[in-house]
């Protein structure tokens, strides 16, 4: 944690969000080769609805992790979610390019810790959080929406809520902008 | 009148009926056991009692009952201080063992924890008699001389004619426990139900806890107080309300480690761990000697408000010491499930302080996700605030989710158009002036090599520079391929355009502002689409 946790810079917001609009970017290229490529060799009509959706879906990881890359595996819930998503490209066996590359990212952070893991298990009272907030529904809720939410305490769960908040509206913004100049 | 005997008929049935909830060392048994004295000061009691209950009061009205108890209480008084002595250490003694076992009963019978108290034995015997749980404290009643267990007698006796007030057993016990000082009881009670001490502000914090007000059966203001529901639930939950609770724990237990002080000796140490001690406590422990002192009792009960001083506290106990040397020993009140010793409390009372910080940062942390909500500002509580959080947080995603089709649906019209979307993103960054000049690099560098391999194309781009007015952007059409190799492109370009590099910073720093604001993309992409010729160019490296 940087010395003002909740301190974004502006240096940071524009370069996270130049990192990510650029892995985007590049991730969307590649889909759209793909599909091209797809399309091309079977000669096929273009995509139907289930094709869209699964596109789309791709589209969405994709976005989430250029998003969790361009932040750096500094934050907690970025660290969450690129193990989410490698364990999901395992599951999946998607290219083996993002396992290295994760793997890349992750060798580069050596100080790679899953924090509380001991008091993931323990219900939210007992982790020794004596703050209400802890075994709220709400929090509960909350805990599922961040990922890596489920093994935090209340403070740093507000904490990594905020910056995911942050990286959230960037990102949303950024895709808003690449459909709209897609699109026109 | 009725309700008066209603009060006996109850006080009988429960002594009686002796059901463990009571616990109370003051079975019939004991008073069979216990000395001769018990029992003649169990005579006159009930035969004042009898008499007053007898005796024509006033209406039914509530008025009529409150001059009926205090007729009671005043006789009641005058029994007590007839049988003012030493004679209860053989009962307590009893009590007492009985009581450490069962110590840990904060919501036992109030009776448990007073009996180490050495009060009259007829107090005793009035104490059984009014172990009504859920019963309230008076409103009103008279000032009270003699012994100092009068005002809490009395204040059980008025409150069990005027019935429930929505206390519950816990308040009682927390109420009852105090050993109440006559004079102070007087000051808040005389005030009537609707009436405060002065001084004092309703709904004070927790500190402000003086006997009289906690006894002042005021039911919104003990259903509002922290304090009364603070009692209620000494489960260490930090709640909202928490530092109320933790604050009442703490005055209960200052309170009865003052009252232990005879029994145990490190009790001032443990007095200096209890933090912001309370009025209350002070109240408590200070015995105020009569209605005389009365008004130095609310001095020291407010200097001790004011300073929230161990110190204070040892002082004003020490102050009333002398007068009342049986009143040495005091109850240590448990939460419940915990024990009293003093490594416990001291523990309790550290993490006390270490939840305080916690939720100060929990707050912080609040304030700031507030700042980023939109829309979060007139929004006050952590249970809206995270409602609306998390449905922020579900929108953001929704949105993705939809943009996201939305790109997958587009036509894959891509090839420039991403470049220029990746040029224009990455100058979508306000500001930032270090970044321009590397992103210009970096984006036009495709351009150089371009440029450089086909150096009659550099004026062009060139002029276009110089001359547009921001909306250039010569960023060349590439392939993925080139894309990709956009980091690699920056070398073999740079001798090329030397001459360039200077001009084109400050040509960014100067105009960025304005880029960003002429609706950058558009006219861009039209001067781009005019300025080049064809959409496709390799770069060879």
């Amino acid at each position: 944690m940087t010395n003002s946790p909740k301190g974004f810079t502006l240096n940071n917001a524009d370069s996270c969000r130049v990192k990510f609009a650029r892995r985007f970017l590049r991730s969307l290229i590649e889909i759209k080769t793909r599909q091209t490529n797809y399309n091309n060799n079977l000669s096929s009509s273009p995509s139907s609805s289930s094709e869209i959706r699964r596109r789309s879906e791709r589209i969405k990881l994709k976005a989430y992790s250029s998003m969790a890359h361009a932040v750096g595996p500094r934050k907690a819930w970025t660290r969450a979610l690129l193990l989410k998503l490698h364990n999901r490209a395992k599951r999946h066996r998607f290219r083996t390019r993002k396992r290295s590359s994760l793997a890349m990212v992750l060798k580069k952070k050596r100080v790679f810790r899953v924090k509380n893991h001991a008091n993931f298990y323990k219900p939210a009272a007992e982790r020794g959080n004596y703050s209400v907030l802890n075994s709220d529904e709400k929090t509960e809720k909350l805990r599922e929406l961040v990922p890596g939410g489920k093994a935090m305490d209340i403070c740093s769960l507000l904490e990594e809520t905020a910056h995911f908040i942050k990286c959230l509206a960037m990102q949303v913004q950024v895709m808003h902008e690449i459909a709209d100049q897609l699109s026109n | 009148m009725e309700s008066a005997f209603k009060f006996m008929e109850m006080e009988s049935n429960e002594l009686n009926s002796s059901d463990p909830s009571q616990d109370c060392f003051f079975k019939p048994q004991n008073w069979d056991d216990s000395s001769l004295d018990h029992q003649q000061a169990c005579d006159p009691f009930e035969s004042a009692l009898s008499s007053i209950v007898s005796s024509p009061a006033a209406a039914n009205s509530g008025a009529g009952d409150g001059a009926m108890i205090r007729e009671l209480i005043g006789r009641l008084g005058n029994i007590c201080s007839n049988n003012n002595s030493g004679e209860i250490s053989p009962s307590q003694q009893s009590y007492n063992n009985n009581n450490n076992s069962t110590n840990t009963s904060c919501y036992g019978t109030p009776l448990n924890s007073p009996p180490k108290l050495s009060l009259s034995i007829a107090d005793h015997h009035i104490r059984a008699k009014l172990n009504v749980p859920g019963s309230y404290f008076p409103p009103s009643l008279v000032p009270l001389s003699g012994d100092p267990g009068f005002a809490e007698r009395a204040a059980k006796f008025s409150s069990l004619v005027n019935g429930q007030f929505g206390m519950n057993e816990a308040e009682f016990g927390y109420r009852s426990m105090a050993r109440v000082d006559p004079g102070k009881f007087s000051r808040g009670l005389s005030s009537g139900p609707g009436g405060r001490v002065s001084g004092s502000t309703p709904n004070s914090e927790k500190k402000d806890n003086q006997i009289s007000r906690s006894l002042t059966p005021e039911n919104g203001e003990f259903a509002d107080s922290r304090e009364g529901s603070s009692v209620s639930d000494h489960i260490p939950s930090g709640v909202f309300g928490g530092k109320a609770e933790n604050g009442n724990a703490k005055k209960r237990k200052s309170i009865s480690r003052g009252k232990a002080k005879e029994t145990n000796t490190p009790s001032s140490p443990k007095d200096a761990k209890v933090a912001g001690e309370t009025s209350e406590s002070d109240a408590k422990r200070s015995k105020k000697d009569g209605a005389s002192s009365s008004g130095n009792e609310k001095e020291n009960g407010g200097k001790a408000k004011a300073e929230s001083g161990d110190g204070n506290e040892k002082q004003t106990k020490e102050n009333s010491k002398p007068p009342e040397p049986p009143k040495d020993y005091i109850h240590v009140r448990a939460r419940r499930g915990q024990a009293t010793d003093s490594h416990s409390l001291a523990e309790r009372v550290r993490t006390d302080s270490l939840n305080e910080v916690r939720r100060e940062k929990i707050s912080e942390r609040m304030k700031f996700l507030q700042d980023l909500v939109p829309g979060c500002n007139k929004v006050t509580g952590k249970a809206v605030m995270l409602d609306e959080i998390i449905n922020y947080v579900q929108s953001l995603q929704r949105q993705v989710e939809f943009l996201s089709m939305k790109l997958a649906t587009v036509n894959p019209r891509m090839d420039f158009n991403m470049e220029a979307l990746l040029s224009k993103d990455i100058f979508q960054s306000r500001g930032s002036f270090p970044h321009a000049p590397y992103l210009l690099d970096s984006s036009s560098l495709p351009a150089f090599p371009f440029g450089y391999h086909h150096p009659q194309q550099m004026p062009p781009l060139h002029n276009t520079i110089s001359t547009a007015t921001g909306t250039q952007f010569p960023v060349n059409p590439l392939s993925a391929q080139a894309l990709h190799r956009t980091p690699s492109l920056q070398l073999p370009a740079m001798d090329g355009f030397a001459e360039s590099d200077p001009q084109v910073p400050t040509f960014f720093e100067d105009d960025l502002q304005s880029v960003v604001q002429m609706g950058f993309g558009q006219i861009q992409q039209q001067n781009f689409e005019g300025s080049m010729a064809s959409p496709q160019m390799k770069v060879e490296l």
